[in-house]
């Protein structure tokens, strides 16, 4: 064993041992990855995105000597070309719709009407395929068409060949700089699943009322596919945490009874699937949280890590610590805004209130973004240290 | 058949019986500005319940959904009435972020408490909003941001107000801007909920 692999295993003891609610013998520090890193070099975030070498050439240089035990998000979420190859409407990239230098969004339609809820409920797979696919692509427009099988080839070698690069970067920085991934793998809530990418925030909001039933419905037909896909995309691995990004689910979209009833039962329901094949959910609750925390505390044991961005650290402790890890502390504002010392003292607080009896990992409570400073996230891991040893 | 009850059934967000009840009132010769002002009533009820902590985003959502339709058929008996309002308020998502909810919601509640309301959209450029101020001469401008990383698209578009002379006041809204978002992009009030909003503007133009 080399010393870079040893590094690696004793990073990622760490780090599960405190997934796991043990106490290891330091806090595990997360470095919060973002396109904030290629703001330090000469590349446009449009190259770091088109570009996977270069992107991981750029990880590589800025994180390399930096001393943190797992690493959290990607430069590139998305590569661009898999998109571009299916003409998808539904994602816009630096450098076509933006400037080289700004980072990527979503473009959220009703790509879902609310007529299409009894056939996606009946057989979600075959709508998704026949009618949703063909709406947020323009190549799939004919399916079957001569153009859309063209696109179909192209994007799916795009989808295989991004896979193996992001693998192999992957494999680059566990073996040269031993860096350990937080996650493996994604999942999100149906609740989401259906507001975000089908109905829309606002159509999904407005069904609550005009057709509660179909809402519910549509939500227990996602929660096998949204297992399935957590476990999928980790290729089987359970030792990292898979990544369940949440939004509609943070106050104030819903009122408490509405959370009840709509998000929370399917939700819980893929958790507890997923947990039952040995599999961790990385609750990442970025916003406002705290209304929630006594029914998330219905959970199996262990089954979440629990993500504090804006939730109130003490309550989170309080309803979830000692029975789930804890992980976050850190403001994404503080990593813009603060000061290096600003952040030193907000990690420090961090540690003594969420940290002090293991089963806390110390990190970004969001992902952050390209306005992070270097300096603040230099110093977020540096405290760490100080602060963190058992 | 009233316009109380019409107000009540808006703020109790009953869009079946909103509808029916525009439409009783218009048949039965009542103004239909009147019916605005009854609508607008319930919309401030609206705005109440939310900042009580009663009303969360999906009953916000709903609200502009019922008075949309209720305006859709108020609009053409309304032509020609010149509609009385608070004053003007120019409002838009800034530079490089294509989110509206937010800045959706705001723009309803303020055109339900009585402000004229241009709203320039998403992705919208400094000189856009420099120049829908010029035009308007209003005295409030809003910036939506919801992305961290835009935040600075907030500064260039107050420096842009302030180069060109435009002592209009600034709101900033957004669910991650806060004190020191405020102070460094020079701003005048931000505001995390649209009810915040609804302050600023009432101090702007004195309620």
């Amino acid at each position: 064993m080399n010393e870079k692999e040893k590094l690696y295993q004793e990073r990622f003891k760490r780090y599960t041992t405190a997934l796991d609610c043990g106490k290891p013998d330091k806090v595990p520090v997360v470095l919060p990855l973002g396109e904030w890193v290629v703001k330090y070099t000469d590349t446009t975030l449009q190259e770091a995105y088109y570009y996977v070498n270069k992107a991981t050439e750029i990880i590589a240089g800025v994180v390399g000597d930096l001393d943190f035990d797992a690493m959290f998000g990607a430069l590139n979420l998305w590569w661009p070309p898999m998109h571009e190859a299916l003409g998808c409407k539904q994602y816009r990239f630096p450098g076509f719709y933006f400037e080289a230098n700004e980072g990527f969004q979503y473009n959220e339609e009703e790509y879902m009407t609310a007529d299409d809820y009894d056939d996606f409920i009946a057989n979600p797979t075959k709508w998704l395929t026949e009618k949703y696919l063909p709406r947020i692509n323009e190549e799939f427009a004919e399916p079957g068409s001569y153009r859309a099988s063209v696109a179909l080839v192209k994007g799916a070698a795009a989808f295989a060949m991004h896979n193996a690069n992001n693998a192999a970067a992957g494999q680059k920085l566990a073996q040269e700089c031993g860096i350990v991934p937080a996650i493996s793998g994604m999942t999100k809530a149906p609740f989401d699943t259906l507001g975000d990418a089908l109905r829309g925030t606002k159509g999904i909001l407005l069904d609550l009322r005009r057709r509660p039933d179909k809402v519910l419905a549509a939500c227990e037909a996602i929660v096998p596919h949204n297992v399935a896909y957590g476990m999928i995309t980790s290729a089987g691995d359970t030792s990292l945490p898979c990544f369940a990004p949440l939004h509609k689910g943070a106050y104030p979209f819903l009122r408490r009874d509405h959370w009840e009833k709509f998000y929370w039962p399917t939700w819980k329901a893929v958790i507890e699937n997923l947990w039952a094949t040995g599999k961790r959910t990385l609750f990442y609750a970025e916003g406002d949280w705290t209304p929630y925390l006594d029914k998330i505390a219905e959970l199996p044991d262990k089954s979440i890590v629990f993500c504090i961005d804006l939730t109130d650290a003490k309550k989170a402790k309080e309803f979830l610590g000692g029975r789930f890890c804890l992980y976050g502390g850190v403001p994404t504002t503080m990593l813009t805004y603060g000061t290096p010392q600003e952040v030193k003292d907000c990690v420090k607080q961090a540690i003594d209130e969420l940290g002090s009896d293991g089963g806390f990992v110390l990190t970004a409570g969001g992902v952050a973004m390209s306005d992070a400073k270097r300096e603040n996230i230099v110093a977020m891991l540096e405290a760490a240290r100080e602060y963190g040893v058992y | 058949m009233t316009k109380e009850a019409l107000a009540k059934a808006m703020a109790e967000l009953e869009e079946e019986q909103v509808i029916e009840l525009v439409k009783g009132l218009l048949g039965g010769g009542t103004a239909p500005l009147e019916i605005v002002k009854a609508l607008q009533d319930g919309m401030v009820e609206v705005g109440n319940r939310f900042e009580t902590g009663d009303y969360f985003l999906s009953e916000l959502v709903m609200a502009g959904e019922i008075m949309k339709g209720a305006m859709d058929i108020l609009e053409p008996h309304l032509s020609g009435e010149g509609a009385e309002h608070k004053g003007t308020i120019v409002i838009g998502t800034v530079k490089g972020d294509i989110h509206d909810l937010g800045k959706n919601i705001v723009v309803m509640l303020l055109k339900g408490a009585g402000y004229n309301v241009v709203d320039l959209g998403v992705d919208v450029p400094k000189e856009k909003f420099v120049e829908a101020v010029k035009n308007t001469g209003a005295s409030l401008v809003g910036m939506s941001v919801l992305l961290t990383s835009c935040q600075g698209a907030l500064k260039d578009t107050i420096e842009a107000l302030r180069a060109e002379g435009l002592n209009s006041k600034v709101v900033i809204g957004g669910n991650y801007i806060n004190e020191t978002v405020k102070k460094h992009v020079g701003a005048d009030y931000f505001a995390i909920t649209a009810s915040d909003g609804l302050k600023a503007a009432a101090e702007v133009f004195g309620g």
